[in-house]
């Protein structure tokens, strides 16, 4: 298994004897993302010189470095370095897992949009811009967003208006906007539109009343509107003319601050938002289930655990607790919305909630699909944690206990799972309203299905229920 | 004036400038409310920097 790089996108093409480049990294000129005998590196071309020697001697970088808003490098030596073209090399800090916008929990992304504008605004103050406003720019560490591109940083002309304004609107703008004001869901749409949600279409789709409020009436629906006359051959001389001042630059940059700031969502009526509060077995079962997790994850090693249908969180903070780092998979917005303010409230810093469907995972997008790979590339789970899960995927979605099995030994190498049974008050409910046709849906069906991929470690029923619970070891 | 690699787009340049003197209006006259009360109030530092934020 391969760790991940810092700007995505494994499955890496072969340059060398132990050289691959990063297929995520081919758009920017100043410098290409590559790994030398499984190292990290990125190298600086010429061209990006003067920006960086800049970046380093405004005291910028140490700025955003020591407030935990850039993700640190090292200086590497120049024999590092991909190819001729290079000016130096660094080894920037390599993330364990990278996740991707449309995963992202609506507090996430604002999150995320929030340090993107407050970057900016401490990149202009030392003279400087953010070249791009890329959300896959951003990524999670350690329970806060952080700009992982050392590169985004460029000199601003005085009087220059803002490069990445167009991007910041389609990366974060219209999908808050639209998260908010019409559907979570339209976080998704995100998967379609590599390079942000196009503002035509995002004011197309915002309710009419999005243009009562002022930064969503100029910064999407006129901005959208200016675009649509921007293919006349007169704007492009009248665009390269355009000086902004420094003040108004400011103003910009906090009206965009007030537009993103102003859009809220809280987490009620969709599906699952509510689910933690009301779990449908005992008292005497929720605790003997969560002692006997506990003892199973006493029986793992590694540090990564994936917490498949994590809902609000409650299980992967068991996990945390015992010093695992986890990533918490749910495919309702809202519990993962709730798992993810928790989080922020209490500091929590080893856990990683995101939204993703199992039964539909996501795919691997971009150029040649290789710009943002899909979740089983990505996967680097020592132990799975499935609870309550596998018969939403066996009877919610008809996926067949084999094929569980096969999809989970894609994505760890050790699982807890529970079986809970058709006879269960929850299954029971499923399958009221539907013909049965799961006749291998069974503890002896399950155990079957799972060990054409996993070894039996352990079985412990929990007290009080009719669950089981599986300790496994991938074959 | 060099643009970036990527497409910043002429119409989202030109419509910036605009929103930005529109942004403006507003913006300025916070900042001064907020100077003046930062006077009033004698506590500078604080207000400033909210204002600024």
């Amino acid at each position: 298994m391969t760790a991940p790089s810092v700007t995505g996108a494994d499955a890496p093409k072969r340059a060398g004897a132990g050289l691959e480049t990063d297929p995520a990294s081919f758009r920017d000129p100043s410098g290409v993302v590559y790994r030398r005998d499984g190292t990290l590196f990125r190298q600086i071309s010429e061209a990006y010189a003067p920006n960086w020697e800049l970046l380093l001697s405004s005291g910028l970088h140490a700025d955003l470095v020591g407030r935990g808003w850039l993700l640190p490098h090292e200086e590497a030596a120049i024999d590092q370095r991909l190819d001729e073209s290079a000016w130096r090399v660094i080894r920037p800090l390599e993330l364990d897992f990278i996740s991707y916008p449309y995963e992202w929990t609506f507090g996430q992304l604002r999150d995320a949009a929030l340090l993107t504008l407050s970057v900016q605004s401490r990149a202009m103050a030392a003279g400087m811009m953010l070249k791009d406003a890329s959300a896959y720019n951003i990524q999670f560490h350690e329970g806060r967003p952080v700009l992982i591109d050392a590169l985004s940083f460029e000199r601003a002309d005085e009087d220059a208006p803002w490069i990445a304004y167009r991007q910041f609107c389609q990366h974060f703008l219209a999908p808050l906007a639209l998260m908010a004001l019409r559907d979570v869901r339209c976080g998704l749409m995100l998967r379609d539109f590599i390079d942000g949600i196009p503002l035509d279409m995002a004011a197309g789709l915002l309710p009419a009343t999005s243009r009562l409020r002022f930064g969503l009436a100029t910064h999407l629906h006129l901005h959208s509107r200016a675009q649509r006359t921007s293919t006349r051959p007169a704007a492009a001389d009248r665009a390269a003319q355009v000086k902004l001042s420094r003040g108004r630059l400011e103003a910009l940059l906090d009206s965009l601050r007030s537009a993103v700031e102003g859009l809220r969502w809280e987490p009620t009526g969709t599906e699952w938002a509510e689910y933690g509060e009301t779990t449908s077995y005992s008292q005497a079962a929720a605790e003997s289930k969560a002692r006997l997790v506990r003892q199973m994850l006493d029986r793992t090693d590694g540090d990564w655990v994936w917490d498949l249908g994590a809902n609000t969180g409650y299980f992967s903070r068991l996990a945390a607790d015992m010093g695992r780092r986890v990533v918490a998979v749910d495919g309702d917005a809202g519990a993962a919305e709730r798992h993810y303010r928790y989080l922020r409230e209490t500091d929590g810093t080893s856990v990683l909630p995101l939204v993703i469907d199992l039964a539909n995972p996501s795919p691997a997008l971009g150029w040649a699909h290789r710009e943002r790979r899909s979740l089983v590339e990505r996967a680097n789970a020592d132990v799975l944690v499935a609870l309550a899960l596998v018969h939403h995927l066996a009877i919610g979605n008809n996926v067949t206990l084999p094929l569980v099995s096969r999809f989970f030994a894609q994505l760890g190498r050790a699982a807890i799972v529970e079986f809970v049974p058709k006879s269960d008050p929850r299954v029971a409910r499923m399958l009221a309203t539907r013909a049965d046709v799961f006749p291998n849906y069974s503890i002896d069906g399950f155990r079957e299905a799972f060990s054409a991929d996993w070894e039996l470690v352990d079985e412990q029923p929990i007290e009080d229920s009719e669950r089981t619970l599986f300790l496994f070891r991938r074959r | 004036m060099v643009l970036g690699y990527i497409d910043i787009g002429s119409g989202s340049l030109i419509i910036q400038a605009l929103i930005a003197g529109l942004a403006a209006v507003p913006f300025f006259f916070r900042r001064q409310l907020g100077r003046v009360l930062a006077v009033v109030r004698r506590d500078e530092p604080q207000t400033r920097e909210r204002v600024q934020r």
